[in-house]
Parts: structure tokens; sequence; C-alpha cells
């Protein structure tokens, strides 16, 4: 206990603050780091977002997307400036190449977590744009090809946005919002926006989800009344603007006239007209696997004893799913 | 160059794409294999059609279901007990003997005792105790639940149950590889791999260990048949102990489920994936096929893990025993040493050295607490008869009715031996998913032993 001791204190403390690359110190600054490009990332898709709406972003739409002090962002915009990101003409704001190219990275990477998140990770719906917006920022190019790839390059995002492809193209948003929709007849829902969350959030609860083929019943500027043919659902007006929708595609035609595979009877044959576009991913390599393509006879032959899973007959093996499962796979029944 | 072209003009086709072209290529594969297989196979109006769906609805129907599925259940298991009980007696006989011939062998020409006894009373003895008992059982389990899966009635088994499972997040075929649990759970974690979708995967790997193994189970018998049912008349002595084992089975079945829940519900949360089951259509089993994946595939495998952890702790058993602290040894040392946080779990230190030492594999777990507390320089067996077992616990080592039924708790929660975790570490992948699995399992075993500990005290029951 005397003066060496101290001194090894000392050394120890010293080398614990200062070693390069796991020292105190050094992970601060990678920490740093990693916050301002993440800062700097969210600024990009801002920008890249008010693009697309054909609108200007500005150093106020930017303080208040990223929720940080009107000063930062002054900071934030020079930086970016000097990085060959972005041009200030005014008070608008505009990407330059550079800046596009990597704002489009950055929302490849969201939607492709997202697309992951949903299809293989199995993340409800509501948590995946909250997971993705704290991954996106962390994949190269290449890992993200690799991504892509492995998931079957799909083009759009569980919400329906489309997914950039490496080439940097982005597809239009389909559809129109439901509020600005006029026709009469069916629709079917091909965008839920996930941002704010809270709206995306009732949206969820009241039950709709993407593909899903509505009708509306009733407007007012109260609420919206929507059917599926089955439910209603209520939307308020702000909620129902954040839900796209667009006119049938034929395979809704035919999904029309079916039926969910969980509500047919017992041994009532039937043949299979489509797949949900709800099943992506995992489940849906799954149930192709098996031979639950369009045009298969099947039928239930077994069940459990409390009714669920029940097994079916199909191309003359048994085959059990559960209900939820069932429910997905749309059938027509046969003689 | 010519590769480079190829693949930007997939590129570009590929954008050109309609969503549902992979459900067309699948179809297309279908229609093809369907018109190959309408030409080339002739099928005529079965009768094993019929007959299966008969057998169907019987073992699936609310009535007849889930007796004949817990008839055979018990029945595995008791075969496996009771007929495992009489080859290890033959086998022990047998490598013991090997044993004695070994040390006779050092002593002759002359070898320092304390190479004999670590080669011949640690290493070797530990060898044999592990595999006399481990391997009857085995040798009876896996052929006897290998029957039945080739029978294709255990897929029936994962059908009925999964009403259960899926309300706890999990697969369906967990229930298949519990009941391989029994068995082995390093064999059980294997058996997940049948579980294809990776959560409901890992909720079945983390939980199989709440599964009492058969290296487990005569622990579990001993206590139930010297403490609990000792003290009912003789003629239910034998249907007490296998109503109390039963019940400890019962628990861990219970700890299992809601294990998975937690798990399905934190660290492993999202919605279940798809529940896909095949019920293949009944078959002949096929005996040689039986015989090879159930010897050597199963059997074969496990017992070499755990040969190759068993030696080192025979090794460090013999050291503890035979190093002289004062005018006890070293194991006896460290027992004392243990005793107050054994108390606290209404163990002592004798038994949490035991676990300690016997995370190796469990069937030495009792060896080696009879050699602490009988002071012997080896794993020994412990006196022959219940009574005198039930002397020298209770009299000599102040045991209690709570430090047995604590000791059946800790024994089906602690855990997974070391082979398990290794298995485990092999089929993950991943030191995190490994940890995990212990880190659950012992703080389950200590938060629950000292929740009764404590009760009882507190109530006055001890």
């Amino acid at each position: 206990m005397n003066i060496t001791f101290w001194l090894l204190l000392v050394l120890i403390l010293l080398v614990v603050t200062f070693l390069p690359r796991v020292g105190l110190f050094a992970v601060y600054k990678i920490y740093r780091a990693a916050q301002e490009r993440e800062q700097m990332e969210d600024a990009l898709k801002h920008l890249l977002d008010r693009e697309q709406q054909g609108r200007h972003a500005s150093p106020e739409s930017l303080a208040g997307t990223l929720d940080i002090p009107r000063g930062n962002v002054m900071q934030l915009i020079e930086n970016m400036e000097t990085q060959d990101l972005l041009e200030s003409r005014g008070v608008e704001l505009q990407l330059t190449t550079k800046g596009q190219r990597w704002a489009l990275h950055v929302v490849r990477a969201h939607r492709l977590w997202e697309r992951y998140l949903t299809d293989e990770a199995r993340m409800p719906l509501a948590k995946i744009h909250g997971e993705a917006s704290r991954r996106e920022h962390s994949l190269t190019e290449a890992q993200l090809n690799d991504l892509d790839a492995a998931l079957g390059h799909p083009t759009r995002d569980p919400h329906g946005d489309p997914i950039p492809t490496r080439e940097g193209t982005l597809l239009k948003a389909e559809g129109m919002p439901l509020t600005a929709w006029q026709a009469e007849g069916p629709m079917r829902i091909v965008h839920l926006e996930d941002e704010p969350a809270l709206a995306f959030e009732q949206i969820l609860a009241a039950g709709l989800r993407l593909g899903q083929t509505i009708r509306i019943l009733d407007r007012n500027s109260q609420r919206y009344l929507l059917t599926d043919g089955e439910t209603e659902y209520r939307l308020a007006p702000a909620v129902a603007a954040n839900v796209s929708v667009a006119a049938l595609p034929e395979s809704e035609v035919a999904k029309a006239s079916a039926i969910p595979l969980a509500e047919l009877t017992h041994n009532q044959r039937a043949e299979i007209v489509i797949l949900d576009d709800a099943v992506q991913g995992f489940t849906r390599r799954r149930f192709l696997d098996l031979g639950l393509t369009p045009g298969t006879v099947i039928y239930p032959e077994l069940k459990n004893f409390f009714g669920d899973p029940r097994a079916y007959r199909v191309r003359g093996t048994l085959i059990a799913l559960r209900k939820d499962q069932a429910a997905q796979i749309w059938v027509k029944p046969v003689l | 160059m010519e590769a480079n072209e190829i693949l930007a003009k997939a590129e570009s086709l590929r954008n050109g794409l309609s969503t549902g072209f992979r459900d067309e290529i699948v179809k297309s594969l279908y229609t093809e294999a369907e018109q190959i297989a309408k030409r080339a196979v002739k099928t005529s109006v079965d009768k094993k059609y019929d007959f299966d769906q008969k057998i169907d609805r019987l073992v699936t129907s609310p009535y007849t279901g889930l007796p004949i599925m817990l008839g055979l259940l018990s029945i595995l298991i008791w075969l496996t007990v009771s007929g495992a009980n009489v080859v290890s007696g033959w086998l022990a006989v047998v490598l013991f003997g090997i044993g004695d011939f070994g040390r006779a062998l050092f002593n002759q020409i002359g070898a320092p005792w304390w190479i004999t006894g670590f080669i011949w009373d640690g290493v070797y003895l530990s060898l044999a105790w592990v595999v006399s008992v481990m391997l009857p059982p085995m040798m009876i389990f896996f052929p006897a639940y290998t029957f039945l899966e080739d029978l294709g009635y255990l897929p029936r088994v994962a059908f009925n149950m999964d009403w259960m499972f899926k309300k706890t997040g999990a697969h369906g075929k967990q229930s298949l590889t519990m009941a391989m649990g029994f068995g082995c759970n390093a064999a059980g974690v294997i058996a997940t791999r049948v579980i294809d979708s990776p959560r409901e995967r890992l909720i079945a790997i983390l939980t199989n260990n709440f599964v009492p193994c058969n290296g487990r189970f005569p622990t579990l018998i001993m206590l139930a048949t010297v403490f609990v049912a000792a003290s009912f008349p003789p003629a239910l002595t034998s249907l007490v102990a296998a109503a109390t084992v039963v019940g400890v089975v019962l628990i861990g079945v219970a700890f299992t489920f809601l294990a998975s829940w937690i798990l399905s519900r934190t660290v492993l949360k999202g919605e279940a994936s798809a529940f896909t089951l095949e019920l293949p259509p009944y078959r002949k089993p096929n005996v040689s096929r039986i015989i090879y994946t159930s010897i050597i595939d199963r059997t074969i495998f496990v017992l070499w893990r755990a040969m190759q952890t068993a030696a080192p702790a025979g090794a460090i058993i013999w050291i503890l025993a035979n190093v002289p602290i004062g005018d006890s040894n070293l194991a006896r040392a460290i027992a004392d040493w243990l005793n107050p946080f054994g108390y606290l779990l209404g163990l002592d230190g004798v038994i949490i050295l035991a676990y300690i030492i016997a995370i190796p594999a469990n069937e030495i777990v009792v060896p080696t607490m009879m050699m602490v507390y009988m002071g012997a320089g080896m794993m020994v067996n412990g006196p022959t008869s219940n009574h005198a077992i039930f002397d020298l616990l209770v009299n000599g080592n102040g045991w209690t009715m709570l430090t047995a039924i604590n000791l059946m708790l800790f024994s089906l929660l602690h855990n997974p031996c070391a082979t398990t975790i290794m298995t485990i570490y092999k089929e993950t992948k991943s030191v995190k998913w490994a940890t995990l699995s212990v880190v659950m399992t012992l703080g389950t075993a200590i938060v629950v032993t000292f929740l009764t500990a404590s009760i009882a005290r507190l109530l006055g029951w001890v």
C-alpha cells in the first residue's frame, strides 16, 4: 500500500482510457462517429423523401424530422455540403448526385431489412420500422446485395413501398391515398404508410393489411367506413390518408369467389386458387415445397382434438397446417 | 466478359418480372412431375389407404388418442428404466472386474499407489461408471423410440400436441424432441433438427433440459423410493415411488411450457413461423435401419461424447478425495466451505460439490455424493439397502425431507451436462445460446430451490 500501488493504478487507468480501438476514449470516438453518420443518413433520407413528393426540403423541415436544434442543423448542412452530398439554394436544400446515391442506399437498406424482419425473422409488422431504422446504417453495399439476393430480389417492402434496385432506380409508389379514391367498387390496399407510428398502429389495430380487397361503405368528415365483405373497418380521415389503394389486379378477381382453406368443411374437396400475398419468404417457400400450388386439389381429412391444426390430403400425402396458415390459402370448392 | 454480360442481362430482365414468377416456376415443376408420375405409376384402389385412415382416426381422436399416447410413453420409460437396471448390473460386474484386475496388475508390478489410484480408481472408474449406467438405457430407449419413429406414429403425436405448444409460441414437434430428451438431452437437442423454423427450434433446444434424461432418472427413483415412498405402507411403495417420479416429470413439463412461453415473448419474440407437418403413411419398421440409426447415430455418438468428458471428471474426483487436509480430504473441505450456499437452497455442501464435479455427466452425482459422505477414496455405490441409505443420509448427514425434495427439483432443473452444452453449441453455432441455456436452467434451479427451502423453513416444516 504505497507509491507502487497508486502508480500501478494510475497506469492501468491510463491504459484503459487510451488504448487504441478498445480503450474508453477510442470507443467513445467510434460511438460519436456512428452517431454523426446516422444523423447524416437520416437527413439524406428526409431529402430524398421530399424530392419524391416533389417538394423541397428546408433547414426547418430537416430540424423537425431529425428533432434537433436549428443551430445543429446548420452545422450538419455545412458538413454535408463540404462532403458534396447536398446543395443549398437559399432555404431550399437539394441532393447532389452523390447524396442521392447514398440516400438510395440507406432507403434500400431500410426496406430490405423490413422485408427480412417480416419474412424470415417473422417480427410483428408494428415493430419492423423501428428495428429497421436502427439497422439500416450498418450495412455495406456488398452486404446489401447479398441480403437482396438471399431474399430473392424483392421489389416492395412489407408496407408496399418500392425497394430501390442496386443500380439505384426507384419505382414510383403505387396507388393513391384512400382519401383521393373516387371510383366505385372494390379496390386493393397497396401501401400502408408507417410514419407516423401512431397512425400506422391505428391502421393495424383496425385490422387492415397490405393486399386486402376493400370497398368504401360510407365516408364523411368524421370517419371512413370500409368493408372487405365480412368485417367493417373504421378509420379517421387523417389516418385513411396514410392508406394507399389501387384498382384490383387480375389475381384478386379470382380470389373474390374463393374462400380460405381454414373454412373448408371436413372432407370437402377444393382446388387451390392462390396463396395470399401476405404470405412471403419462409412460409411461402414451405407451402410451395409441399406442393400447395394453384390448381392443386386439397381436402381436410383429419382433425386435432381441439380443431386446430387440421391435416389436409394433398397430392396423396397428409399435411397438417394450423388455422392461421390455412387462412392464407384461398381455395374454390369442387364437387 | 461473357459472364458479366449474362449477369447484367439477367439483372435487367429480373426487374421486369411479375411478383408471382416463383409460384409459377414451382407450379410448372409440379405439373411436369405430375405428368411423369401419371405415365409411370399405376395406382390400384388401395386397401392400405383406408386402413391408414382408420388408425389415424384412432390415434387422433379425443377419447383414444391421448390414452394411447400416454400409454406408449409410459411403456417406453418403464422398459428403459427396468430393463436397464438388469443390464447395468451385468455391465458393472464386467467393467468393475476389469478395474480390479488392472489394479491388481499395477500393484504386482510395483507401481506407486497414487498412479494406480489415479488411473484405476479415478479415470477408469468414472469411465466404467458412465458406460455401465448410460449405455443400457440408451440401448433400449433409442431403438424403441426409433421404432415408433419408423412406424410413422411420432408425427401424429406432434399433431395431437400442437395446440398446447402453439399457446406457448412453440412447435408441435417439440413434443418429440422432449420425448427424445428422456433418453438423453444431447440427443434431444440434436433431434430438434426436425423443426424447420429457426425460432421454434431454438425454443426447443433451450428448454430440452427440463425433461429429465435417463442419467437423472436413477437419482429421482432412489430419492422417491428412499424418502417419499418410505412413509407409506410397503404394499404401496413402488406405486408411490412411480407416482412421485411422474410428478417430478410433470413439473419438468410445466417448466418447459413456462420457459417456452417466456422465451417466445422475450428473447425469441415474434409471430409463430410456418407450422407444416407431414403425416407420412404408416410403414412396416425396417429393423436394420432402426438398429443402425439408434445404435450408431445416437447411442455411440452420445456415449463417446460423454466418455470424453467423464474421464477428466474421474481424475478430478480422485484428486479431491485423496489430497489430505488435516484428518480429512480436499473434497470434504470444499464441501464444508460450500455448506452455507447449499443450506440456502435446502441442500448441503456435498450435493453442490457433487453437481459441480458432475457437470460432465449426471450419472456420477450419486456415487460422488456417497463417496464424500462415506469418506471413501473413490466413487462408491453407497449402502445396498434402502434403509441403510436412509440411515446414512438422515442420521449421518442431517438430511431432511426438504433435502430430498429439493435435490429432486435441483436435479430436474439444473444446468445441462457438458455433453449437452457442447451439443447446443454445435447445433446453434453460438456461444450466446449455449450460455443462455446454462444461465436459464441453473438460475431456475437456484431460484426454485431457494424459494421452497425458505417457504418450508418459514412455515416451520423443517
